[in-house]
């Protein structure tokens, strides 16, 4: 008797719970696993660990990978080149599409130092109008996209598949803390994905008098014409738009030594061939003990490394 | 000893005593009785008493060769009193030049070095690759302009340069008569924003053209020239926007008044015009604001000095009004949230000031491995000195800016830097300057009307 109370009881607290998780599985959630992945296995999302409400997922062993595309994130050397990748792909998706996208953030300070990825960037940033979103939620959302990309030297081309996803809450404008993303460019190969956050109207700085007030759901505000007109440049070869007043937003945003410091993350900009790169131990040894310089020793340390410690 | 004995010894011993004391009582007096100070009737210790020295008569007020003596007579003269006042007067004076005038400069002149110097910060602005400029970075002048060059040898050629003219036709006819502008002999010379905020762009663009004149791009030509590549061929594709910003919705309308030809005239401003040295002009008085020997770069809005022109940032070429010290990096504001902005032409005019003294700038930042070979090379004594006799390291010449842009300002004539916007379209005035072949420049102006919106 009393054995079957207790079951009776763990049944009912059991089944509203049950039934729940089930209504946000089917409304809420990104697309399952089985429906996006072919391969045999299991999703690494952590989507147990995030609020019911919130809609793409990131992976157990890191933010910057999509869980239901990978198993483990890719060694520094990889990681680079299917970032890279994952740009082009999205910049002449979008370009073919006709959608209005630009770079922002750390992919725009890259931008500024190198044209090229911030060898330390785990991510990519990028921006869309408003009216482009709602083009991509309309007509391709969970589009797949081919592409055949080169391998490795010696090797053959390699069949590479993107898929655009959008968040079904892109609709709402308010700033909220779980869909801030309002679509993701995914490489369903590796997990790598781009984050696509909207500039939209800011309506109630508008309604106060403030024009041309812009904001980002992820509390990034804007004047609209310090993003538009965009100017159309080169990032990692290929064409893209970057904001009209690029400058003045990477200070904003990071201060004035994001533009003139030589060395971060433990990376040195080599001012020769105007790219960062990871500082060997050696010279990460010698930057602990002299600290971090453009002076003589800048100079003299480039030389010297060159000589006593070849690659 | 017996008990009895004792006693009788200490009475007679206290009788003698008692005696020997009435004795004394009746003839000795006290002591102090006694002193009777007779030396200080003596000659020889009487001088030394009143003053103590060993020099005779120093302290004798009747003396006048005595110090207090000869110190009253001093105080009485004139002569002295003057030279006294005089003293006075010039260290106050000093002290006065030295809190008030090379304390600071001194001190500011250290502030602004510690930009240019490598060991101070972890880097310098100028090293990043930047930004990007559809058109032509840096252009030099046609010679046949040049006041006294080759194809001017009597030195007739005039340059004028005109600051800010938004749009104000009217005001930049009125300015080209007020100058006698002769277009066989003159050579007009804008400093950007020609276009916008004021009443014909379209006709000022037509006005510059028909002069053959040039000028700089501006913020307000980049902003146009970059929206007409998103807003040409569809008239209603970026409706959105226009209704958001009113800049947008303007540009949008200017850029359906202007003809190709206007657009391509925005198209071919370079970032900076640079203008040699003129041949007849020579370097005058340091401190002459009226007067220009050296190499000239006109630009919109500002450089950032001791970066080479092909390193500068368009943007900031475009949009500058001061510079962080430390970093040296630019911003299109008057005062950043860091609080280490100056205005760009403060350190720009002390930078370029002690290239013309010939202030040494080893130290200074470098571009290159090859710069800093070369440096290394040239940096013992020895090899300095051996380079000196032999050949001078190839130090930067000063230049002098040419710019607009930053009304509020308004007219800045300094040796190294000339700011001409003197905000027309606001009601303001429209600046020319008139430089000749010898150098010396002229400041004409006319004012004009409001078209503030």
């Amino acid at each position: 008797m009393r054995a079957v109370l207790a079951d009776l009881v763990s049944f009912l607290l059991y089944f509203p719970l049950l039934s729940a998780s089930l209504l946000f599985r089917g409304t809420k959630r990104d697309a399952p696993y089985e429906q996006v992945n072919d391969h045999p296995g299991w999703s690494h999302q952590n989507e147990d660990k995030d609020e019911p409400d919130k809609y793409f997922h990131e992976s157990s062993f890191s933010e910057h990978y999509d869980g239901r595309f990978a198993t483990a994130p890719l060694i520094y050397e990889d990681r680079q080149s299917h970032l890279t990748a994952l740009l082009r792909t999205y910049m002449s998706s979008m370009r073919d599409i006709g959608a209005e996208t630009w770079i922002m953030h750390g992919t725009l300070l890259g931008w500024y130092w190198s044209r090229t990825i911030l060898p330390w960037d785990g991510d990519l940033d990028v921006m869309i109008s408003e009216k482009s979103l709602y083009h991509l939620a309309s007509f391709y959302n969970m589009s797949m996209h081919h592409f055949s990309l080169p391998g490795a030297p010696n090797e053959p081309r390699v069949r590479h598949n993107y898929m655009l996803e959008v968040n079904p809450h892109y609709k709402n404008s308010s700033v909220e803390s779980v869909n801030k993303i309002d679509a993701r460019w995914i490489d369903t190969e590796t997990g790598l994905f781009i984050d696509v956050t909207t500039l939209r109207r800011n309506k109630t700085a508008q309604a106060l008098g403030e024009e041309d007030a812009m904001m980002v759901k992820d509390r990034h505000h804007y004047y609209h014409d310090d993003i538009f007109p965009l100017r159309s440049t080169t990032f990692e070869g290929v064409p893209v738009n970057i904001p009209f007043a690029y400058a003045e937003i990477l200070i904003e945003e990071y201060g004035e030594e994001a533009l003139s410091d030589v060395h971060f993350l433990n990376h040195r900009f080599d001012i020769e061939k105007q790219e960062w790169r990871a500082l060997r131990y050696a010279e990460l040894v010698r930057y602990r003990e002299h600290g971090a310089m453009l002076g003589s020793t800048f100079w003299g340390k480039a030389a010297d490394s060159e000589s006593y410690f070849p690659d | 000893m017996p008990k009895e004995q004792r006693r009788e010894n200490y009475e007679q011993s206290l009788g003698a005593w008692r005696a020997r004391l009435q004795a004394t009582n009746q003839t000795r007096k006290p002591l102090i009785e006694k002193v009777t100070n007779t030396w200080r009737e003596d000659e020889k210790f009487r001088v030394a008493e009143e003053c103590d020295t060993k020099e005779p008569n120093f302290c004798d007020l009747d003396d006048e060769n005595s110090f207090p003596s000869l110190s009253v007579k001093a105080i009485r003269s004139r002569r002295f009193r003057r030279m006294f006042a005089v003293l006075v007067l010039v260290s106050v004076g000093m002290y006065y030049i030295w809190t008030r005038h090379i304390r600071p400069s001194v001190q500011e002149g250290w502030e602004l070095k510690q930009g240019f110097l490598p060991a101070q910060v972890n880097g310098t602005y100028g090293v990043a690759k930047g930004g990007h400029f559809d058109g032509v970075r840096i252009k030099d002048i046609d010679a046949t302009y040049v006041p006294g060059g080759n194809k001017d040898p009597e030195g007739n050629r005039r340059l004028i340069f005109v600051g800010d003219i938004h749009g104000c036709k009217d005001e930049l006819k009125h300015l080209l008569k007020k100058v006698d502008f002769n277009s066989k002999t003159d050579h007009l010379v804008a400093t950007g924003d020609v276009v916008s905020k004021g009443p014909h762009s379209p006709g000022v663009l037509d006005l510059l053209i028909h002069y053959g004149a040039e000028s700089v791009r501006g913020n307000h030509e980049d902003r146009l020239l970059e929206a007409a590549k998103t807003l040409s061929g569809s008239d209603n594709k970026r409706d959105d926007a226009m209704s958001t910003s009113k800049g947008y919705s303007k540009d949008a309308e200017l850029l359906k008044e202007l003809k190709p030809h206007h657009m391509r005239f925005l198209h071919d401003m370079p970032l900076m015009l640079r203008i040699p040295a003129l041949p007849f002009a020579t370097s005058s008085w340091r401190k002459d604001k009226h007067n220009i020997a050296e190499e000239t770069i006109v630009i919109h809005a500002g450089l950032v000095p001791h970066v080479p022109l092909e390193r500068q940032d368009p943007y900031f070429v475009m949009n500058m009004r001061s510079i962080d010290h430390k970093t040296h990096v630019p911003s299109a504001l008057r005062e950043t949230k860091k609080g280490n902005s100056k205005p760009w032409m403060h350190i720009w005019n002390w930078y370029n000031n002690r290239l013309a003294k010939g202030r040494s700038i080893k130290g200074f930042h470098i571009w290159s491995y090859a710069e800093w070979l070369n440096q290394r090379v040239t940096g013992s004594w020895i090899s300095n000195s051996w380079s000196s006799m032999s050949k001078k390291q190839p130090q930067p010449q000063p230049q002098v800016a040419v710019y607009g842009h930053d009304s509020k300002m308004g007219l800045q004539m300094h040796r190294w830097s000339k700011g001409l916007d003197t905000g027309c379209a606001s009601g303001g005035k429209l600046t020319a300057m008139v430089l000749d072949a010898k150098g010396k420049t002229e400041i004409v102006q006319v004012k004009c009307d409001s078209y503030r919106t």
